[in-house]
């Protein structure tokens, strides 16, 4: 039984040894975030305007109904989308709205410190999706 | 009956049904996009391919094959598959697959095959389509980059519309579907080639980028316009009506809609609505609480009492319009009546003394099989455009005999083989009573039964047909042939409108029209009728529902001079701009500015309102539940779609407002009230919410049978002596007032005219366009003019539904107006 017991303990033990450890000092070390990771929205700007055709595919898809989409007619009869909104305290982060996207206008970024002081905060419109 | 199978399923359907019917009928899925129901097979798109075992070694397009017996129908298989993914394939070669943004997305036919049959890629490689598109156009919207060549809009427009614009232009790849000269639409805008496109290659332009399919709630109701109570699916996307759904389920009227129906929804939205009671207060209009402005209505109507008038339109449900009475009833006055007053006396008055009866005495869906119709008045596609559809599919389909008598030619006088007799203004009656004359003569009359016979031929005397002929200025031969095929038709049908540009001699055209009916025998025969259509969507309820003067009790134009002598106290106005709309209106404006306590409860502030002491705002027939009564007696649900601007509330709880301030018990709601009403209208007993399903329910069965079998004599007219004659009458494009606010039918006519006639524009000098001026007894209106080649020489026309042309201030309700032309 001692046996085990200090096989075990060595496991524990190596683990305490410099260059194995799991955590890292956050903030003042991050990690390098995998490529498919799903962070905070972001809508990819085209020339002049958005990339996005206002489909209503992402607010129909979205399990979390967090997607607000307005179409209207722009000077040159395009769709746009007059208004987009996304709430992010309901957001889920799925990646559905991505995967629906049938022009790839939205992606979705590795931003993940999304903490706020406000409620308002939270809601991501147009133009704040468009910078990010 | 012909007994086949398809996929292992027997089924039997009738000889003339195609192998796609009898699909539909044994439950069998078969794809299709060039079909449709209401249109004849035309097998353009190849989807429908299936295999039948009796005729091995091609596939068989099932829209267009006949069935035969014992036909044994394969509707899948693996080679069936590989030719449907083919053809889509073909279809998307050109297709421009920009469902994104096109606004067809999510309904689009084409789209649900692609998923359905997996094609994801394509074999075949060539141009998209890059045709210049129509976004100019107002109300329909071009794309025919989109186009799948499937041919239902020109085919629409053809078969039921009767119009044309649109044909197969170009040859080989380069066809596509295109108007004459591949020019700007210039159409009826009805919409019909929206409705059945099954891409988005024509689209309603007023709903362009609006909503998703999937997004909109749908709610069944019936139009709110004319008397024809075409059923109508509005598309509501947060709370506001969005766009008219295509649905061919409901109602009598195969989805097919008029301009009005499909693009004049918007007056719903209207930014002009009213959202607040108004209270008059120093002289004028100031906003008030619902709590004052009753109070206030109260005060008045009880002081008036007996000596109230009470005038509505005949827009309200028939829930409505029973309340409205019981208000009557409440304040102990009989004076009540619905638009115009006189223009609908030969319904209530003439078919009354004639058949015993106050209604239409068949449906519509029987015109299609009529051998022969008579149309008084080309203005009837005007008025009833959808019923006009009817018209033309028997005309087309099943070469029934048109005769149209009409003072200005129209829509129905170009239908083919349709013959016109052109006559002069206001002589309706004495064509009518030169038919009678001739069916008389000639033995062809059906006599038996009929009482007055003698009286009539005795009366008619003077109306020998080579007489009228001459003061009409239509051919002896025309008159003699129109009533011969009326009488000698198996199934015929008689069409009259009225409406309030339609006023003089109402009755007599009535009652004559009635005689008409009975000696041809046309009056309750089976597969024939005589229809006597209201203007509006329930003036049909509101004479069954006797929304009329009582006894001793005041006609609307009777109130009207009443109360400018000073001897009514109060007057009632419900849904009805007695000043745009009734005819004089110096005399209306009279009456309004005497009475000393007006109240008017409309959805807009029109003149009538801007005259009242209290303007409480109404509901339009999206925000209410209850029933329509359509000209044909159909019975039809309508339903609350949307909730009303503001503060504005309903015609029903509005009403029992004013019922409870005078301690009058007032049914809690519309199916109460509906309970109610039909157990107090003999006609309606018996009927209970639960019978009017998807069709309605027409009362008094299809065939009306006449009660009495009167012929009645009426004398005709003389012909007006003026070099220049205005006619009043009704726009296709527009419904009484109520359109004048809707963007759809603004969009195509915004503003008032005058329609001159090719020769007397060029004898007077007027081009399109110019303002002219048109004087009659000192008043004078002034209009742009419209040219068109619709009119004889020397006859005028004008719509009544712009209060800013002032009309009614030169019509006082003849049939012709002489107007000296000025520019």
């Amino acid at each position: 039984m001692f046996k085990e017991f200090a096989k075990g303990l060595s496991i524990t033990l190596k683990h305490l040894l410099p260059g194995n450890k799991t955590t890292v000092d956050y903030p003042k070390q991050r990690l390098e975030i995998a490529p498919r990771f799903r962070g905070l929205h972001r809508l990819v700007p085209a020339q002049n305007r958005e990339k996005c055709v206002a489909c209503y595919l992402c607010p129909t898809v979205c399990p979390a109904k967090c997607i607000t989409v307005e179409s209207a007619e722009n000077s040159k009869g395009e769709k746009y989308p007059k208004v987009y909104e996304i709430d992010l305290l309901r957001c889920i982060f799925c990646g559905f709205c991505v995967e629906a996207c049938p022009v790839e206008a939205i992606e979705m970024t590795g931003a993940y410190e999304l903490a706020n002081y406000k409620r308002e905060d939270f809601n991501f419109n147009k133009e704040r999706l468009l910078k990010n | 009956m012909v007994n086949l199978t398809i996929d292992g399923k027997q089924v039997t359907v009738s000889k003339t049904a195609t192998i796609y019917e009898a699909a539909c009928e044994a439950g069998v899925h078969i794809p299709v996009l060039c079909y449709a129901k209401k249109l004849m097979p035309y097998g353009a798109c190849r989807v429908c391919l299936v295999e039948v075992e009796q005729m091995k070694g091609r596939l068989i397009p099932a829209c267009t094959t006949p069935v035969t017996e014992g036909m044994v129908v394969t509707s899948t298989s693996d080679e069936i598959v590989k030719v449907r993914k083919t053809v889509l394939e073909f279809l998307l070669v050109n297709h421009v697959v920009d469902c994104p943004v096109c606004d067809k997305g999510g309904e689009c036919d084409l789209q649900d095959l692609t998923y359905e049959y997996e094609v994801v890629s394509n074999r075949f490689e060539g141009e998209k389509f890059d045709l210049p598109t129509d976004e100019v156009n107002p109300l329909i919207e071009r794309n025919m980059n989109r186009c799948v060549l499937c041919g239902k809009c020109a085919r629409v427009c053809d078969e039921i519309v009767g119009y044309g614009s649109y044909s197969f232009i170009n040859r080989g790849f380069e066809t596509k579907i295109a108007t004459a000269f591949d020019r700007g639409l210039n159409c009826e805008f009805c919409g019909q080639c929206v409705s059945m496109c099954p891409v988005g290659a024509i689209l309603p332009r007023p709903f362009k980028f609006k909503a998703r399919p999937w997004q909109l709630k749908e709610i069944d109701s019936v139009c709110g316009y004319c008397g024809n109570g075409c059923t109508v699916t509005l598309g509501t996307k947060d709370n506001k009506v969005e766009t008219i759904r295509f649905n061919d389920k409901t109602g009598v009227n195969d989805g097919n809609l008029c301009v009005r129906g499909r693009f004049g929804y918007s007056f719903i939205n209207s930014e002009d609505r009213l959202t607040k009671p108004l209270i008059r207060e120093n002289g004028s209009l100031v906003e008030t609480s619902w709590d004052k402005a009753l109070a206030r209505v109260a005060d008045g109507l009880k002081q008036s009492g007996s000596e109230t008038g009470i005038v509505t339109g005949a827009r309200l449900t028939n829930e409505e319009l029973f309340l409205l009475r019981n208000v009557a009833k409440a304040l102990g006055s009989e004076n009540i009546d619905h638009s115009g007053g006189e223009c609908y006396k030969g319904l209530t008055e003439g078919l009354q003394q004639t058949l015993g009866l106050q209604a239409s005495t068949a449906t519509f869906p029987q015109v299609e099989n009529c051998d022969a119709i008579l149309s008084i008045r080309s203005d009837f596609y005007e008025t009833h455009p959808v019923f006009g559809m009817v018209v033309n599919q028997a005309v087309r389909r099943n070469d029934a005999k048109l005769t149209v008598i009409a003072d200005k030619r129209g829509k129905f006088t170009k239908l083919p083989e349709a013959k016109t007799l052109l006559h002069k203004p206001g002589l309706e009656v004495n064509l009518i009573n030169a038919m009678c004359r001739v069916l008389l003569d000639e033995g062809l009359a059906k006599t038996e039964r009929l009482s007055g016979v003698d009286e009539l031929k005795a009366a008619l005397a003077d109306y020998a047909p080579e007489t009228v002929a001459e003061t009409t200025g239509v051919s002896v031969d025309a008159i003699r042939t129109a009533a011969r095929e009326l009488a000698a038709a198996e199934n015929a049908a008689i069409l009259l409108a009225y409406g309030l540009p339609y006023t003089a001699a109402s009755k007599e055209l009535g009652i004559a029209a009635a005689n008409l009916s009975l000696l041809t025998g046309i009056a309750g025969r089976t597969g024939s009728g005589l229809y006597v259509c209201g203007e509006k969507n329930n003036s049909q309820g509101a004479i069954d529902l006797a929304v009329m003067p009582g006894a001793t009790g005041l006609g609307a134009q009777q109130m009207l001079s009443a109360a400018a002598q000073g001897q009514l106290k109060a007057l009632y106005v419900v849904g009805e701009d007695m000043v745009s709309s009734y005819p004089d209106r110096k005399a209306v404006e009279l009456a309004l500015d005497k009475v000393p306590f007006l109240v008017v409860q409309d959805l807009f502030l029109s003149p009538t309102a801007q005259m009242a002491d209290v303007v409480l705002p109404a509901a339009s027939f999206a925000e209410k539940d209850g029933t329509f009564t359509n000209a044909e007696r159909r019975i039809q649900r309508v339903r609350a779609a949307v909730p009303s601007p503001g503060d504005a509330r309903t015609d029903f709880n509005i009403l029992s407002d004013v019922l409870s301030a005078f301690g009058a018990q007032a049914p809690a709601t519309a199916a109460e009230a509906f309970a109610q009403l039909t157990a107090d209208t003999a006609a309606y007993q018996g009927i209970s919410l639960d019978m009017l399903g998807a069709q309605g329910y027409v009362w008094g069965t299809d065939i009306l049978t006449p009660i009495t079998r009167n012929l009645v004599a009426v004398a005709g007219s003389k012909p007006l002596d003026a070099a220049h004659q205005l006619l009043v009458g009704s726009a296709l494009y527009h419904s009484g007032t109520m359109s004048t606010h809707a963007k759809g039918p603004m969009a195509v006519v915004s503003e008032p005219y005058i329609e001159f006639g090719r020769e007397d524009a060029k004898a007077l000098n007027v081009a399109e366009g110019d303002l002219v001026k048109l004087s009659a007894d000192g008043e004078i209106i002034e209009a742009k003019a419209k040219v068109d080649n619709r009119l004889p020489q020397g006859v005028l026309f004008a719509p009544y539904h712009f209060s800013a042309l002032g009309l009614n201030k030169i019509y006082r309700g003849q049939p012709a107006i002489a107007v000296q032309v000025g520019k």
